[in-house]
């Protein structure tokens, strides 16, 4: 069992963009109708070169992690990145082109590494910690999470940024998709301390027993916002037999 | 975070070298490069040296053949080779208990390349192609089912240093009490999304990758998997320390002082509470790439006031990209699990190269010589260190060794 500080997040789906608008979040918590609209988050912060090099998926996860984490902290934070796809748009395109026998663009090769957000965040905050990046299939968010707890345990007490996210998949491969989903981006910052400006506590577990509900409708980082603003007790996700489970620190 | 014996109890290897630890040993210290062949089929118009898996691959489970595919076959080789440890520890401690933490950089790509040219060609994706092949977690999906691992299961996917942070990831679950054992490491397999990207990036090779040399002019790919079963037991080889770093400065390049480079082999050091003259051996990154090269030499010198014995074995097996790091990390396992009882002689594996060394490069020491490799007299406990760096500026070094009281 951790005990562990959320203090700060931000999350876009599509008509929520804005990474910190928690109270957009607050209704839809209270009301989880479906999410529709445009997923074109801000990203102005970025300088325009690297601006320019985002894709959809880098925009979502870098306004999410701009938006969450302080600018006292940048360049000092420990960072996970997750993602079941990561920037699947770009490796379909460059699948088309291979299919072709034309040229791959490099710019596109060294942008479609699972890592691609990771580097993005590193360069732009000019953060030098370590950055991990990872996938598992549709336990994604339970396994980037737990990673988050592992390096918050070696980080020296600096906070751990997680950073989660994926877009829709594109139409050649949208109907092999087990998990439809909107596109989507959350980050936490999790601390081993409260902060001052608030924050609250969660115990975290990886137990044996029942997973994640299969009837959950919304991708499980989405759930987790979702369990969060609610004030419910406990959230269980995982695939059974792995149960990671979230409790409210009251 | 207090931290307790990780042991490297058990290691499984298919690359260049080939697909067994009693191939693969010999051939190491010998500098075997018949593993290095060409071919014409990965990028259009252009014949390479590539570093094949040598040796058959074995077939996937029936049950499990949504996750068909060339990367998988590898991981199915790596782990059939340590299968008595990890049912031993599933005996002993619960499936439940037993994690699996194994990355790579490729996937199954080479099966979603030939997916998309039948589509290209009849306008419908082949019906054998699934996501599961495709996506970074399929990999740690297979293992877990091909191992009955039901403990958490990640694939960590950070390009070339995939492999040594998936070790350290590991440790942490150990560490932590979230398993008992974890299977770890990496897999990579050739494809042409990765040969024409570097091609395009033209950071490929003319010949056999060549590094440290004036005349250096790129890398060898090639292919491989290694995976490890870590414990928290005492004893054997112990994975040391580990450091981690980002470059923060580009995509694709590395810093061009090996700013990261350095920070991550520090790290490590102090990781392991270890200074720089108790490490006996250094596995270069050493891709061949001018940048590559140029840079971590600098930083290598920097770290290492009394010169350490170094070699790079890419050109024996080729950069296996996210392999690499676990694989490397495996070579240095091989040298010292090939130690005989009470013997204290490391036979190191050579760095193997044109011999034209870089008078622009600091001056670092290469383990060079040709036959039945380079035998070093070593006195205490001994720790050896890897080196890996990635895409998007990320850096790890791992250090493996004897436990020290």
């Amino acid at each position: 069992m951790t005990e562990l500080w959320l203090q700060g997040w931000a999350a876009v789906a599509p008509g929520i963009d804005v990474a910190s608008d928690h109270a957009a979040w607050q209704a839809w918590a209270a009301d989880p109708r479906p999410l529709r609209g445009e997923t074109r988050p801000d990203v102005k912060f970025l300088p325009a070169m690297q601006r320019r090099r985002c894709d959809g998926l880098s925009r979502m996860m870098l306004a999410v992690a701009n938006a969450c984490c302080p600018e006292s902290l940048r360049g000092d934070a420990l960072s996970v990145f997750a993602s079941r796809h990561g920037s699947f748009d770009t490796t379909v395109s460059m699948l088309e082109t291979l299919a072709k026998d034309e040229p791959l663009s490099p710019t596109q090769f060294s942008h479609s590494v699972h890592n691609t957000q990771a580097g993005l965040f590193s360069i732009w905050a000019n953060d030098q910690q370590l950055a991990q990046s990872l996938a598992s299939r549709n336990e994604t968010f339970e396994h980037g999470f737990l990673e988050a707890v592992c390096l918050l345990a070696r980080s020296g007490g600096r906070p751990v940024l997680f950073v989660t996210g994926d877009e829709a998949l594109p139409e050649p491969v949208a109907h092999l998709s087990d998990d439809p989903h909107p596109p989507y981006a959350v980050g936490l910052l999790l601390g081993s301390q409260p902060v001052e400006t608030g924050g609250a506590g969660i115990r975290f577990d990886l137990e044996t027993g029942q997973g994640a509900d299969p009837q959950l409708a919304w991708p499980r980082a989405l759930e987790f916002v979702r369990w969060w603003l609610a004030k419910d007790e406990c959230l269980a996700l995982g695939d059974s037999p792995r149960r990671f489970s979230f409790r409210r620190q009251s | 975070m207090s931290r307790g014996p990780c042991r490297l109890v058990a290691l499984g290897m298919h690359h260049a070298l080939g697909s067994s630890l009693e191939e693969i040993g010999p051939r190491l210290v010998a500098g075997d490069q018949d593993g290095v062949v060409q071919r014409d089929d990965l990028v259009p118009g252009a014949t390479g040296f590539y570093a094949q898996a040598r040796g058959a691959l074995p077939p996937l489970p029936e049950a499990l053949s949504e996750y068909a595919c060339r990367n998988n076959q590898l991981a199915e080789s790596a782990l059939g080779q340590i299968r008595g440890p990890i049912d031993a520890a599933i005996e002993r401690f619960g499936a439940h208990r037993v994690g699996v933490v194994v990355g790579s950089s490729t996937s199954g790509f080479s099966e979603a390349e030939d997916a998309f040219r039948e589509r290209h060609v009849s306008g419908a994706l082949s019906p054998t192609f699934s996501l599961a092949q495709l996506e970074f977690g399929g990999l740690c999906d297979y293992v877990a089912r091909a191992s009955g691992a039901q403990g958490p299961r990640q694939s960590p996917s950070t390009a070339c240093s995939t492999g040594a942070k998936a070790l350290l990831s590991a440790r942490s679950l150990l560490d932590l009490g979230f398993c008992d054992a974890v299977i770890a490491g990496a897999v990579d397999s050739l494809c042409r999304l990765t040969a024409n990207g570097f091609a395009a990036l033209h950071a490929v090779s003319a010949g056999i990758t060549n590094p440290m040399s004036a005349n250096r002019d790129g890398l060898t790919l090639g292919e491989g998997a290694a995976l490890f079963l870590l414990t928290r037991e005492e004893g054997g080889v112990q994975l040391l320390g580990g450091g981690e770093s980002s470059d923060a400065h580009h995509m694709s390049a590395p810093h061009p002082e090996g700013r990261g480079a350095e920070q991550c082999m520090r790290a490590a050091l102090a990781d392991a509470g270890l200074d720089a003259e108790d490490i006996a051996y250094l596995n270069l990154h050493g891709t061949g790439t001018p940048q590559n090269d140029a840079m971590e030499s600098a930083a290598v010198a920097r770290v290492f006031e009394q010169p350490v014995p170094c070699s790079s074995t890419k050109p024996l097996v080729g950069h296996t990209l996210g392999a690499s790091g676990a694989i490397e990390a495996g070579f240095c396992w091989l040298v010292l699990a090939r130690r005989a009882d009470g013997d204290r002689r490391l036979v190191l594996p050579p760095h193997r190269y044109d011999g034209e060394r870089d008078p622009a490069l600091p001056a670092i020491e290469l383990v060079e010589s040709s036959g039945d490799g380079f035998a070093l007299d070593v006195r205490g406990p001994v720790a050896l260190m890897s080196n890996s760096f990635g895409f998007g500026g990320s850096n790890c070094a791992l250090i493996l060794g004897d436990a020290r009281s």
